[in-house]
């Protein structure tokens, strides 16, 4: 057989492919899934050759009498960069690979496309070694939470939990509320960091931090104080408020400040957003966005209800932002050089902290979130004696709160907050009874009509994922103005990552605890915490101004998954 | 309608009076070409078998977006098919016939399975079994060669011809792969009276009367349109979700047939038509579209696999006014590369919607 190869008549025995006849006549063709010991593919389309006007891969196509080849086209040239292109953007080269010469060869150092692989990164991890086969996460993720991401797979002894269809968790509709692993008995589901190596990988790495002299600031959200002790043999329900404080310190902490601060930030945020919201009557009912596990199951369940979310960021996210500006300016440190760590009851946060629209200031907000579960190791592993510590105070000015602040970690605390406050602002009356006792307690969706001045507010407290998914498929959150929503029940003292183990009993104990402490203190209204006004004199403006809505606001988008 | 005509297995009864290729110049003389949109000469296909245990299979994959006509005739006139399986065997001299029945149809399967019972005496006289295999739902099964693979139990991947089916198809033997309505009109042909330009289309989109109308190919456009009584200014037609779009407006008076749509940059297929009205975003239907062959793409090739995943990623972009300049570009740049060096015709056929809303609604694609 006669075929013609870049415009010369070479001769070809019959059967023989394109790149074999291009390769005895020393013309080179670049290859990649071709090996010569396997049989050919074609599948990489990296040895296109160009026969009478159309492109063709050179190792599995045989040649025919009188073929026209052409390997030097630029068309042949482009194509097999494209694929190149395509294959290689979650490549990072290792120079001697067989695919590293190919992609040198034609000229790729790196790919035009970004990485294709946007896993999330899980917070949390599954160990079935230790799994008993229990059924409590199956039974709270499907029956209490109503997610259905964890299920029973294989049969007998090859009996195993699974994500339904081995999904990558990117695809899951799972929230991270944790609360599997918050019941679990033999730590088999759990976050990421809470095993002893891993906690001692962190404190090594926060000494290597203080050494390098960054300056490293750790918040505590509401509800850690109210179950912290619990992981030194404390009774549920003991505030552990002051010895939290210094055991911080003693871990090393440069600053303690508390969420709590946070927490009246948001509500000077919100309150303003809902009465905004009440005057020009778009986009009621306004529905809280303190808690990311309703965030995410929000964004990827139920995406219109979007535009209804506070654009508020949570409470922590908000002390993180306000630290690396108007605290980092203070004390003259770059916010690159100053971490936040929030320690938090919760897993959700830690997906939360790594989204990439929460940044201030091109670093995260907040860097790393640990649970109650795993501050109360780093404490054990630095043998501090949790139980005997003096109580210390928070450090200033991020450590001043009040009680409205502190009930956010409750169900219901949020809403009351929020009430305390907007009825300030629209009846430039002061409130007399300050407690909001229809929005307390465990019961699944309390609802409340509050009387404001002239006006009815319909407010609703939805707790529990299960709740949620009722709340709003039934449509009854149509008759409200504002809504609280929290995906662990009870709210944060019953979050994924409080200590185990957790039962209504227990939520009800550490609740009281929450309570307790906002009737203890002096100032209960968000607005009326000094450090909030001087924030805002000094730095942010006034509530939802350009500063705010820079720094505390945030945006939400439709996430698919494979199930919801 | 000719395809809703019956038989009652007459046209088999006069085909036994005859020599098998006798009834394949029949076949022939008739002009009949293959139904699923491939349009080559069923005839000639009969004809190039070769020797030796062969088998026949009736392509019921349709899955083609917008695409339902095999299910109109497997729902209202079952038996036609039934006999058209069982002549096209007898002229090959084939005792073994599968249907391979998309998954999504399997509310069907039971009827036909009682049907091809009720046939037993006529399928007797030539020794004819048929089976029917149900698919799994892959899009790719509806290429003649995945189909093979699928019914050999293996993962449904497309097998470069040559060989062709003709010769090294089922378990390497010679295999003749017809689709429902080619195999359909059989039966009618055989009968006589028999017009081949009626054909029959299905017509969705935004219409008050979508549904399946049996045309004659060649009519203008708006005549085909009109039938389906639009909702609204017609924008844009699609041919299924692989033979691409032409906008409605200054084709009104195209006449439909395969050679004018192909020339104007579409591919008029298995006749599909799916009918876009004006208030209709190109962009976004490119988007679904797209993720629609992301899902389908079995993986195999480069261009295919990764490259209408970044299609898609930079219409999301477009979608979201984020993309730059060079977007656009790259885009077009995919869209010509993916169907010039995809290993099948699933691959190939991927982007032409999108190069024809790119030649047509550029507009729409703003950065």
């Amino acid at each position: 057989m006669k075929i013609k190869l870049n415009g010369k008549w070479v001769l070809a025995e019959e059967g023989e492919t394109i790149l074999k006849v291009a390769e005895r006549n020393k013309i080179h063709i670049p290859t990649l899934c071709y090996h010569p010991d396997l049989k050919p593919q074609g599948r990489c389309r990296v040895c296109l050759v160009e026969v009478h006007g159309k492109l063709v891969t050179s190792c599995d196509t045989k040649i025919k009498d009188k073929m026209e080849i052409i390997t030097n086209t630029k068309r042949v040239a482009d194509a097999r960069k494209l694929n190149i292109e395509l294959l290689c953007s979650n490549y990072s080269g290792e120079k001697e690979l067989e695919f590293s010469v190919v992609a040198k060869e034609l000229g790729i150092k790196k790919s035009i496309f970004e990485k294709t692989i946007k896993e999330i990164k899980s917070p949390m991890e599954k160990d079935n070694m230790k799994c008993l086969l229990c059924g409590r996460c199956v039974q709270v993720c499907g029956v209490v939470q109503k997610i259905n991401n964890i299920e029973f797979a294989g049969r007998g002894v090859s009996s195993r939990i699974t994500i339904p269809y081995d999904l990558s968790v990117k695809d899951t509709p799972c929230t991270f509320c944790g609360q599997c692993a918050l019941y679990c008995p033999s730590n088999a589901i759990r976050e990421k960091a809470y095993n002893k190596k891993a906690v001692k990988t962190m404190m090594e790495e926060m000494d290597k931090l203080i050494n390098k002299k960054k300056f490293v600031i750790a918040q505590t959200a509401p509800a850690v104080r109210a179950s912290l002790g619990e992981m030194f043999g404390m009774k549920p329900g003991t505030l552990v408020t002051g010895k939290m404080v210094t055991a911080l310190r003693k871990i090393g902490f440069d600053k303690v400040f508390d969420t709590d601060f946070g927490a009246d930030l948001t509500i000077m945020e919100e309150a303003s957003e809902f009465i905004e919201r009440m005057k020009s009557k778009k986009n009621l009912p306004l529905i809280t966005s303190c808690c990311p596990a309703w965030i995410k199951f929000a964004e990827q369940t139920y995406p219109f209800l979007l535009k209804n979310i506070s654009s508020c960021k949570s409470p922590h996210q908000m002390v993180g932002a306000i630290a690396k500006t108007y605290y980092a300016q203070k004390i003259g440190v770059k916010p690159e050089d100053l971490m936040v760590v929030s320690i938090m009851p919760c897993i959700a946060k830690k997906f939360e902290a790594n989204r990439p629209e929460l940044k201030t200031a091109g670093c995260n907000d907040v860097d790393v979130v640990l649970t109650t579960r795993e501050i109360g190791r780093m404490i054990k592993t630095k043998n501090i004696n949790f139980t005997k510590l003096k109580d210390e105070e928070f450090d200033e000015p991020l450590g001043i709160s009040s009680g409205g602040g502190a009930i956010f970690g409750v169900t219901g605390g949020v809403m009351e907050a929020a009430l305390r406050v907007a009825y300030e602002i629209l009846t430039g009356k002061i409130l007399q009874k300050l407690d909001f006792i229809q929005v307390r307690g465990l019961e699944g969706i309390k609802e409340s009509d509050v009387k404001i001045g002239n006006q009815t507010i319909k407010v609703a407290v939805v707790h529990g994922l299960g709740n949620i998914r009722e709340f709003i498929e039934s449509g009854r959150w149509k008759n409200y103005h504002f809504i609280e929503m929290m995906a662990c029940p009870g709210g944060c003292i019953g979050g994924g990552g409080q200590p185990r183990p957790t039962t209504n009993e227990i939520r009800r104990k550490r609740m009281e605890a929450i309570y307790r402490q906002d009737k203890s203190m002096e100032l209960r209204m968000s607005n009326k915490n000094p450090a909030v006004q001087e924030l805002y004199s000094e730095f942010l403006g006034k509530p939802l101004g350009k500063m705010s809505k820079k720094l505390l606001h945030t945006k939400y988008k439709k996430r698919k998954v494979k199930f919801t | 309608m000719q395809i809703l005509r019956k038989s009652n297995w007459e046209g088999f009864e006069k085909t036994r009076k005859m020599k098998r290729i006798e009834i394949i110049n029949v076949v022939k003389k008739s002009g009949l070409k293959g139904r699923s949109g491939s349009n080559f000469f069923t005839g000639l296909k009969w004809e190039l078998m070769g020797k030796g245990t062969r088998y026949l299979i009736c392509n019921a994959d349709e899955s083609e977006p917008g695409t339902f006509k095999d299910k109109f005739i497997m729902e209202n006139n079952p038996s036609l098919l039934i006999e058209g399986i069982a002549i096209a065997s007898y002229a090959m001299d084939i005792h073994s016939a599968i249907i391979y029945l998309r998954g999504e149809y399997f509310h069907l399967k039971p009827k036909l399975e009682k049907l091809i019972k009720q046939s037993e005496k006529h399928l007797k006289k030539i020794k004819l079994k048929i089976k029917i295999v149900l698919g799994a739902g892959s899009y790719l099964c509806g290429e003649e060669t995945a189909i093979l693979e699928s019914i050999e139990g293996n993962r449904p991947l497309v097998r470069k011809k040559p060989p062709y089916p003709s010769q090294s198809g089922l378990y390497g033997k010679p295999t003749c792969i017809n689709n429902v309505e080619t195999l359909a009109n059989i039966p009618l042909i055989i009968l006589g009276n028999w017009d081949n330009n009626l054909q029959l289309f299905s017509l969705s989109g935004d219409l008050n009367e979508p549904g399946i109308y049996e045309i004659e190919l060649g009519m203008p456009l708006k005549h085909i349109v009109s039938l389906g009584k639009p909702k609204n200014e017609p924008k844009a037609v699609y041919f299924g979700g692989s033979g691409g779009c032409i906008p409605y407006q200054k084709f009104k008076n195209l006449r439909v047939d395969n050679e004018l749509i192909s020339e104007k940059g579409g591919f008029l297929g298995a006749r599909g038509l799916i009918i876009v009205g004006e208030n209709r975003d190109i962009v976004d239907i490119s988007r679904t579209l797209s993720e629609f062959f992301v899902h389908e793409s079995c993986g195999y090739c480069t261009p295919c696999r990764e490259g209408n995943f970044r299609v898609v990623e930079l219409l999301e972009k477009i979608e979201n006014n984020k993309a730059k300049k060079d977007d656009v570009k790259l885009l077009e740049q995919l869209a010509y590369h993916i169907s010039d060096t995809s290993y099948c015709a699933l691959g190939v056929a991927s982007t032409t919607h999108l190069k024809c809303a790119l030649k047509y609604f550029k507009k729409e694609f703003k950065v």
